[in-house]
């Protein structure tokens, strides 16, 4: 098997475990009010963990750049809720979901699908240009990549979407990482200056979209000790989380 | 001109972040009436900047794999002592920027409750202080900005019962006084025990982001609209990082 393969079947697997992060959502049962807040913290508080992480993996790239790419995330963010949010999501439908409930979701996948891009050229160029390291790399990727499922599963469940397209949507959101990876990967030299405007890209698109969306809505829905409890815990698990990858 | 002794820094800098809680009587002295817009406006800045601190406390400070348990457990701890410190005066999940409509309790609650949050943010500078003085400086900018709105609010409580703006000035700066004391003794012990530093960031790191999501941003939101508060604070967020580089 080429080299090549081998880093888009690594980038596939990956892809596939974000799949995992639906399942937790198979043991609960019941979608109260509270509920539903407290899957929106547990979205913000790893998204935002997430956001940590590639901001601190971009500055070693470059500051600057990673700044830049942040403004371009969050610029992309508001243009992409300009388009769907016009009409307060009339007319629009997305899974199970209408209205307000499918503009909440597009945007969810948008932003993590986004995302998915830089993640694979990150991949991609983590690989740089040899595969010695693959099943390391691999296995933390993958695990990194289940609780962005969980994120997009704690948006989707609450709207009706079943449990199983929840994984299904999951692993959508991640397919360009093997698509980014390969290019990334032959062309390392090439793709390495993209890097930190990707990462800082993505990171400035989730921190908008936790900040706009996630969390005031997880504030309407929930007790605020407990959202900002549950939202802090998770923030911190997912940056200790990347430290033991 | 020699550096500074890093001890004195900590005092130095800490009490400038407790004196800024003076300039909050500044609205009173001008106007009656605080405009609610700009209280959001301000937590939001607070808010992004003590994120991006958080962000720059846990990259610098929890950066190795060995630091991560006593990270963790450190964040547990301040994130559990500040939810402590709210449910014990009653303020927990109180409406901390209300300007009508007080009940007799509400301008010793305020104060109670700066008077913890001061302690908490004292441990912070102190934190950020170990990593690097410009952190520290940092840190001690992040939450004299924070210090203002939260003045403003206790000083226009206090004026609208009668008491002198300058008296209810001093009394906003007594309050936050306790950072000073907390921010000298984490660095000096933690300076002593470096076996300590790691549960000490954890500590910051968990109060610091406890507090911008149970006060902060929940206030700020009804005050400004979304997708403003969240612009705020991603700049906030933003200048921290990209003075991170001189660390």
């Amino acid at each position: 098997m080429s080299a090549a393969a081998l880093v888009f079947l690594c980038a596939l697997a990956t892809a596939l475990a974000t799949g995992l992060g639906a399942l937790p959502f198979l043991f609960v049962r019941t979608l109260s009010e509270r509920a539903v807040a407290f899957s929106n913290a547990v979205a913000a508080g790893l998204m935002l963990g997430a956001s940590f992480g590639l901001v601190s993996e971009g500055t070693l790239y470059g500051r600057g750049a990673t700044l830049g790419g942040a403004l371009l995330g969050v610029v992309f963010m508001l243009f992409t809720q300009r388009l769907l949010g016009e009409h307060h999501g009339e007319g629009l439908a997305f899974a199970t979901g209408r209205g307000e409930d499918a503009r909440r979701m597009l945007l969810m996948m948008a932003v993590m699908t986004m995302h998915s891009f830089s993640e694979g050229v990150a991949v991609g160029v983590s690989f740089g240009g040899g595969v010695t390291l693959a099943t390391l790399i691999t296995v933390a990727i993958a695990v990194h990549n289940v609780p962005e499922g969980v994120a997009i599963t704690a948006v989707m469940r609450p709207r009706g979407v079943s449990v199983l397209r929840c994984a299904g949507w999951s692993i959508v959101s991640s397919l360009p990482q093997p698509v980014m990876a390969v290019p990334a990967f032959l062309f390392v030299d090439a793709f390495r200056p993209a890097l930190p405007w990707g990462l800082g890209f993505a990171a400035g698109a989730m921190i908008l979209m936790v900040l706009v969306e996630l969390l005031p809505e997880a504030f309407n829905q929930g007790r605020r000790p407990a959202v900002a409890t549950v939202t802090a815990l998770s923030l911190v698990a997912m940056v200790l989380l990347q430290r033991l990858l | 001109m020699a550096p500074l002794d890093p001890t004195l820094s900590v005092l130095l800098y800490s009490s400038v972040a407790a004196f800024a809680a003076g300039l909050g009587a500044l609205p009173q002295a001008f106007r009656r009436r605080l405009p609610l817009a700009l209280l959001g406006w301000s937590n939001a800045l607070a808010a992004g900047l003590m994120l991006g601190v958080a962000y720059a406390l846990l990259n610098a400070g929890l950066a190795e794999r060995a630091t991560v348990a006593a990270g963790g457990i450190g964040a547990l701890l301040g994130l559990s002592l500040v939810r402590v410190a709210h449910v014990g005066t009653g303020t927990e999940g109180m409406d901390l920027n209300r300007l009508d409509e007080m009940g007799p309790a509400y301008g010793y609650q305020v104060a109670l409750v700066n008077a913890l949050h001061a302690a908490h943010e004292g441990v912070a500078i102190g934190a950020a202080m170990l990593v690097s003085v410009h952190f520290g400086i940092s840190m001690a900018i992040a939450l004299a900005i924070h210090n203002i709105p939260e003045a403003m609010v206790l000083v226009s409580i206090l004026a609208g019962r009668g008491v002198r703006v300058r008296h209810a000035a001093a009394l906003a700066v007594a309050v936050n006084a306790n950072q000073v004391l907390t921010a000298v003794v984490t660095f000096a012990v933690v300076r002593a025990l470096p076996v300590l530093f790691p549960w000490a960031v954890g500590f910051a790191v968990g109060a610091l982001i406890y507090l911008v999501l149970a006060e902060l941003l929940p206030e700020s939101y009804r005050q400004a609209g979304h997708t403003g508060i969240a612009l705020v604070t991603l700049v906030a967020m933003g200048i921290v990082v990209a003075l991170g580089g001189t660390a």
